[in-house]
């Protein structure tokens, strides 16, 4: 069973939804042509319900199955928000929006989602409900984590939900996956340190917060290369310096730090967070200054499940003849706060070679279409068989 | 012999010259009003010859005294430009220009040898030629090398060179002098570091430009602490660090580090200056990232000639009382670039209890006028005698 018919049949149909949301995009929770857009096709599809404005502009459709006889909800989950930057790939149905482009292909999940949600309305050939979940505001602003706080697992007593992102790269439409933690929890740090400015002739007089700002940089590589276990992973990335004033004779009375850190486990990150505020202190105290450190908890690790995730690698190798063993990646997604809530799986499907996500000349390939689509509908096929 | 009378009787005409100048600031080379004005005042005043835009604005006036026996030629400078700086004294005479402001009292030293000239034109008692300097552009224009590179020495035949600074601090009417070496060469250094920019989350595909350009700042602390000579001065400070981007993400591409040397000798100046270059494109190397190093030479040491030093302090002791020997300034001056070329000093004068330098609220205290005057005149009647 590779994919299935009915979707090389709606092919071209859902590569039209794909491609007007690639011309069209949205960023952050601004999503709402899109969220309209899909609530209309939902409504169009026959679902059960459909329900708007979970976390901000996240929209939620329900389909139930044939017959419902164990009370079974799978969530399946799409994102919908495009990226700030000016596209560059000269496509017919490049954007439309200066500064705003479908840089990570969530135009296509929308519409592989869409699709699916379109065939299962079709079809209904499953004993239980299906939940399709459209989430604004992946791309930095925690969208998954508004719906999640809205209610909406609770609401629709989701037990199960599943993600995919597409990965440039990999053969089209191949598999890829990994259980346990599979994407990096991304916090970042502010530190604004303080010492006391002056004339850059007078150094004596001055607290000199460039010689401590850059201290601080060198001391912050020794939370990965001393203090953490070297078996585990873990960046810390100082990103950007900026003093506070750039005059070639001032020595600066304050530099701002900031960067951002990546790690597996909980274990790592409160490490991460606790060392940074010790040598952030510690240097300053050191040199007669201060530091002010910000330092803010974004997506956490995203958890692949054992259970859920042998499900979705033996459905993904239907589709497509194998699954893959993913690596870890070092980038967060959002998705980690609905695998917070609920067991569940994240799965990556090739776009082939295509320049990288967030890249100004990224596109979606459409060829993945027929090969995610069959996924999404094999996985609530097969996880709620129809009795 | 404190101040000389007729000098005392002109301190309210000199005193309203110097307002006059306050109220009008010029900046750099653009001291077309104040050029003028001074232009006019010596042909009123009969001197023998007055030239303009030498060094562009600036303004020479000759005075030839009763004899001239032994050819001997004096230059007196004063500076005449302003700062680009929102003046804060609330004085009926304060700037009329925004931001532009009289901060480092250069209208009270324009107006004292203006003042002086004067005094010279009617007496004329002494035995030589004194030619009187007025230059643009002292504050980070080089205007005194501007005025000596169009031959402004040669061409009027100047032996000796005399300056007066005046001194918030030290007590009004104070002289303080010092041979050799008073103020320091003030170089800039313009870096940019470039490594390899990238995601946050993958270091190892990056060359870091935060941690290159933290090693290098560290590094640079080593000049003065390892490489000069510790009996000798030395100042290198970095007063600003931009990296290319500054978002939390993104590895920047390169980084941007500008700052300051300050030394008291060629030797000094020279060891700085490679050593700048040899640690920065060491330090670039080790990372694998290139460094381009711009090092601009500023205005060089101010070093008085030892005989006139003496001269000029007795001088300064006949007029005031005494003359205190001045601490070494890290501080930079450009009239420098006209000691480079003829021997002379250079003195500083009490202002007394005002702001600062570049403060917004300093003012000149007219209350020096007379001996600042004084000890102008009394440099050429006593230096060349009358016959």
């Amino acid at each position: 069973m590779p994919v299935k018919n009915r979707f090389a049949e709606l092919q071209n149909e859902i590569t039209e939804w794909r491609r007007d949301f690639h011309e069209n995009p949205e960023i952050l929770f601004e999503t709402h042509r899109t969220s309209a857009l899909v609530a209309e096709k939902l409504q169009e599809f026959g679902c059960d319900e459909i329900v708007t404005g979970i976390g901000r502009t996240g929209v939620v459709g329900v389909i139930k199955g044939k017959s419902d006889t164990a009370g079974k909800v799978i969530g399946l989950r799409a994102d919908m928000d495009a990226l700030p930057i000016l596209e560059a790939t000269g496509l017919d149905y490049a954007s439309k929006t200066d500064g705003a482009m479908h840089a990570c292909g969530h135009d296509g999940h929308t519409a592989m989602l869409l699709g699916a949600a379109k065939y299962l309305s079709e079809t209904r050939n499953f004993d239980g409900t299906v939940v399709v979940i459209f989430q604004p505001a992946e791309e930095g602003g925690g969208g998954g984590k508004e719906m999640c706080d809205d209610g909406m697992m609770e609401r629709w007593n989701i037990q199960e939900v599943y993600g995919m992102h597409n990965w440039p790269g990999r053969p089209v439409g191949s598999f890829a996956i990994r259980p346990g933690a599979f994407f990096a929890a991304t916090d970042t740090f502010d530190i604004t340190l303080e010492g006391r400015g002056g004339h850059a002739a007078k150094p004596h007089d001055t607290v000199d917060t460039t010689v401590m700002a850059a201290q601080t940089v060198l001391a912050l590589q020794t939370i990965a290369s001393r203090n953490a276990d070297p078996v585990d992973q873990i960046v810390v990335s100082v990103t950007s310096f900026e003093t506070s004033s750039k005059a070639f004779n001032v020595i600066p009375q304050t530099v701002q730090i900031k960067g951002t850190v990546r790690t597996m486990s909980t274990g790592m990150r409160d490490l991460a967070e606790t060392r940074i505020k010790e040598i952030c202190n510690g240097i300053a105290a050191t040199f007669g200054g201060t530091a002010d450190i910000n330092y803010m908890r974004g997506y956490p690790v995203m958890v692949n499940t054992d259970e859920q995730t042998e499900f979705a690698a033996k459905v993904a190798a239907d589709v497509s003849g194998a699954c893959d063993d993913a690596p870890l990646v070092m980038g967060g997604e959002d998705f980690a706060f609905m695998l917070e809530e609920r067991p569940g799986a994240y799965i990556l499907v090739g776009n082939g070679d295509t320049a990288m996500v967030h890249h100004p000349e990224y596109n979606f390939n459409d060829d993945a279409i027929p090969a995610g689509c069959s996924w999404w509908a094999e996985i609530v096929e097969q996880r709620m068989p129809a009795a | 012999m404190p101040i000389k009378n007729r000098l005392a009787e002109m301190h309210a005409e000199i005193t309203a010259w110097r307002r006059d100048i306050h109220a009008h600031p010029e900046i750099l080379y653009d001291t077309h009003r104040t050029s003028a004005l001074v232009a006019e005042r010596l042909k009123e005043f009969g001197c023998d010859e007055v030239v303009t835009g030498i060094g562009r604005t600036g303004v020479v006036g000759v005075i030839k005294g009763k004899t001239d026996s032994k050819g001997a030629v004096i230059g007196l400078r004063a500076d005449m430009d302003a700062l680009p700086m929102q003046e804060q004294t609330g004085l009926e005479y304060a700037s009329k220009t925004a931001d532009a402001m009289h901060a480092c009292g250069h209208d009270g030293h324009t107006a004292m040898v203006l003042g002086a000239a004067k005094y010279l034109t009617e007496t004329r008692n002494f035995d030589g030629t004194a030619v009187v300097i007025f230059q643009p552009a002292e504050e980070g224009g080089n205007g005194a090398e501007a005025m000596v590179n169009d031959g402004m020495m040669d061409r009027f035949g100047i032996q000796e060179v005399y300056a007066m600074h005046n001194v918030p601090g030290l007590p009004t009417g104070q002289f303080a002098i010092r041979p050799g070496p008073m103020l320091a060469a003030a170089d800039t250094f313009d870096i940019v570091l470039e490594g390899r920019g990238g995601h946050a989350a993958k270091p190892q595909e990056t060359i870091d430009t935060t941690v290159m350009a933290s090693q290098l700042i560290v590094a640079l602390q080593n000049i003065v602490s390892r490489n000069t000579d510790p009996v000798l001065q030395a100042v290198v400070s970095v007063t600003s660090v931009e990296t290319s981007s500054n978002a939390f993400n993104v590895i920047p591409q390169g980084a941007r580090i500008k700052g300051t040397v300050r030394t008291h000798s060629n030797d000094m100046r020279a060891l700085i200056e490679q050593r700048v270059h040899e640690l920065t494109q060491g330090i670039a190397a080790t990372f694998g990232g290139t460094a381009e190093v711009t090092y601009e030479h500023g205005v060089p040491v101010t070093s008085n000639a030892e005989e006139q030093t003496e001269y000029a302090s007795e001088v300064a002791r006949l007029v005031g009382g005494s003359c205190v020997e001045a601490p070494m300034i890290m501080g930079g001056e450009d009239f420098s670039f006209m000691l480079e070329a003829r021997p002379g000093a250079f003195i500083t004068l009490g202002n007394g209890d005002s702001a600062g330098l570049h403060h917004p609220e300093y003012n000149f205290n007219d209350d020096i006028i007379p001996i600042g005057c004084s000890w102008f005149a009394e440099m050429v009647e006593r230096r060349m005698p009358a016959a």
